[in-house]
């Protein structure tokens, strides 16, 4: 059973959002909630300073606080790795988003149009909202999962597929042939605040 | 971290999880002095009855407010699923057990003939709940890894402080509803005890505080719940300051000493000193700050963003 996780190349990442479009486009994700979503930092004092982009999404940690927090159950760590939430389980309390210190979770409580006040939903908008009920649930806590669906079918996540820099790396971090544990080794990959102790399975390469 | 620009704070637990903690904290204080009162051979004094009376209903309230506030309200008999690491899951069982053992000590002691060691040791179980529930409330906020305002080990302590505060205003607020001879005899000593507490209470929100102010995301917390106005003026002023003054007034006998100078600053204390604690839960719910996040020496910052309003039809947003 492979373990999977994600490289990110921040050298290569120039915060198109790319990724934060195709991960909406796929998972039907309503207004403000973005599984896939970029923050942008600094590093320096003026002059030499450097402007940096970071996608963050779900670290599907190993040691996942939101799974230690959860009171039902819902959250659960999947043989290969990934964390997901099971829908039924969830009672909506919010212990798990206030757990994550990635901000990676979010709650639904009313699939809203994109468009201005007084139009009804587009037809588009209408799909999506039905998948978002039937898949994800309103009133729960959702996340990314790692595409997991699409793994079944031996695609990649939507978000490394649209990656136009190719910043994004996903595989089976047990394997230590695979692409992600080499870039993780040779170009020693760490892990947004270690000091927290979740251990991510997302790892980023340092910009030069 | 530029000072000038608002880091993200949460939005996710809001008011009716502050009465929820607020009244979990007041069951629990008002049970607490109660029980503490029948062990020591009080149980028929006025303020252990009126502490036994709030106890019950509060938690039934608060437990209500938790309810509206999930997502998935009938879904709740799930909730204590998890107790070996969910302290969620374990304030469910410390809330549901400690509410039967105050509702069975309610009844023993009111319409019940029970002896006076069943009720001690009735009390001493209700007591280790009650402190359980007290504690759980801060020790909840404390759990989530994802707000380090939170992550402080003075969380809790405030949070049992308060909540004995707060479950002693109730009493006496209940004794000044109740308005009998021998419950206008009881609130001046009462207000001696609020006195100090809140002095108790004044030492552990500044040792918190300054805790917190130790490390960047929990200080931004820190000072924008000390420029909030309602934390100010509701908490700090009015929930502490003016009780601690009334208390000090009317324990030192400097205000007449007729039956409604007692009333009337009893009541008002204890109105201020309750709508305190609600306001202090609110503040330490409401600002807490998200993390902010380090990789490779970069610092990426969640900036606030506040909600821009929807344009209307047919209208172009502002260039």
């Amino acid at each position: 059973m492979p373990r999977y996780g994600m490289v990110i190349d921040l050298k290569r990442c120039y915060g198109c959002y790319a990724c934060v479009m195709a991960c909406k486009v796929k998972n039907y994700s309503p207004p403000g909630v973005f599984w896939a979503r970029i923050l942008k930092g600094e590093r320096g004092s003026f002059p030499n300073t450097v402007r940096q982009a970071l996608p963050v999404l779900c670290m599907h940690c190993e040691n996942p606080s939101c799974q230690e927090v959860c009171p039902t159950g819902a959250t659960q760590t999947l043989d290969n790795g990934i964390v997901i939430v099971e829908k039924d389980k969830c009672m909506g309390c919010g212990a798990c988003i206030m757990a994550c210190p990635y901000g990676a979770r979010y709650s639904v409580e009313e699939w809203e149009s994109y468009f201005p006040e007084g139009l009804e939903l587009s037809p588009y908008e209408e799909f999506a909202k039905k998948a978002w009920e039937e898949k994800r649930g309103i009133g729960v806590a959702t996340k990314c999962d790692f595409c997991r669906d699409r793994l079944d079918t031996d695609s990649e996540p939507a978000c490394v597929e649209a990656c136009p820099a190719n910043a994004r790396t996903f595989g089976d971090m047990d394997d230590p042939e695979s692409e992600v544990s080499i870039l993780i080794r040779r170009h020693r990959g760490s892990v947004l605040n270690p000091e927290l102790g979740n251990e991510p399975k997302v790892y980023y390469l340092e910009p030069r | 971290m530029d000072p000038k620009v608002e880091g993200q704070i949460q939005t996710e637990w809001r008011w009716l999880i502050a009465i929820y903690l607020f009244l979990g904290g007041v069951g629990g204080g008002a049970y607490t002095i109660a029980a503490i009162n029948s062990f020591l051979g009080e149980a028929l004094e006025p303020s252990t009855i009126v502490g036994l009376w709030i106890s019950f209903p509060a938690l039934i309230i608060g437990s209500l407010c938790l309810l509206a506030d999930l997502g998935q309200p009938t879904k709740a008999v799930l909730a204590g699923m998890k107790p070996g690491t969910s302290w969620i899951a374990r304030g469910f069982w410390i809330i549901s057990i400690f509410m039967v053992v105050a509702m069975i000590h309610t009844w023993l002691a009111l319409f019940g003939n029970a002896g006076e060691s069943l009720l001690r040791i009735v009390a001493v179980v209700g007591v280790i709940f009650a402190v359980s529930t007290m504690g759980y409330t801060g020790i909840l906020l404390g759990a989530s890894k994802g707000i380090t305002f939170w992550r402080s080990g003075a969380v809790p302590i405030v949070f049992v402080i308060s909540a004995i505060v707060t479950g002693h205003f109730a009493i006496m607020m209940g004794l000044v509803l109740l308005n009998t001879p021998e419950a206008l005899e009881a609130l001046r000593p009462m207000a001696a005890e609020a006195a100090a507490l809140v002095v108790l209470e004044v030492l552990a929100i500044v040792f918190f505080l300054q805790m917190a102010s130790r490390h960047p995301d929990p200080r931004e917390s820190v000072e924008r719940l000390l420029s909030n106005k309602t934390f100010v003026i509701g908490y700090v002023l009015g929930g502490l300051v003016t009780p601690l003054v009334l208390m000090l007034l009317l324990y030192r006998e400097m205000v007449g000493t007729d039956a409604g100078t007692i009333l009337a600053m009893s009541g008002l204390g204890a109105a201020l000193g309750l709508m305190g604690g609600l306001i202090l839960r609110w503040g330490v719910l409401r600002f807490g700050a998200l993390p902010t996040l380090n990789v490779a020496g970069f610092e990426f910052r969640r900036v606030a963003r506040p909600k821009e309003p929807k344009p209307e039809i047919g209208l172009l947003p502002p260039q």
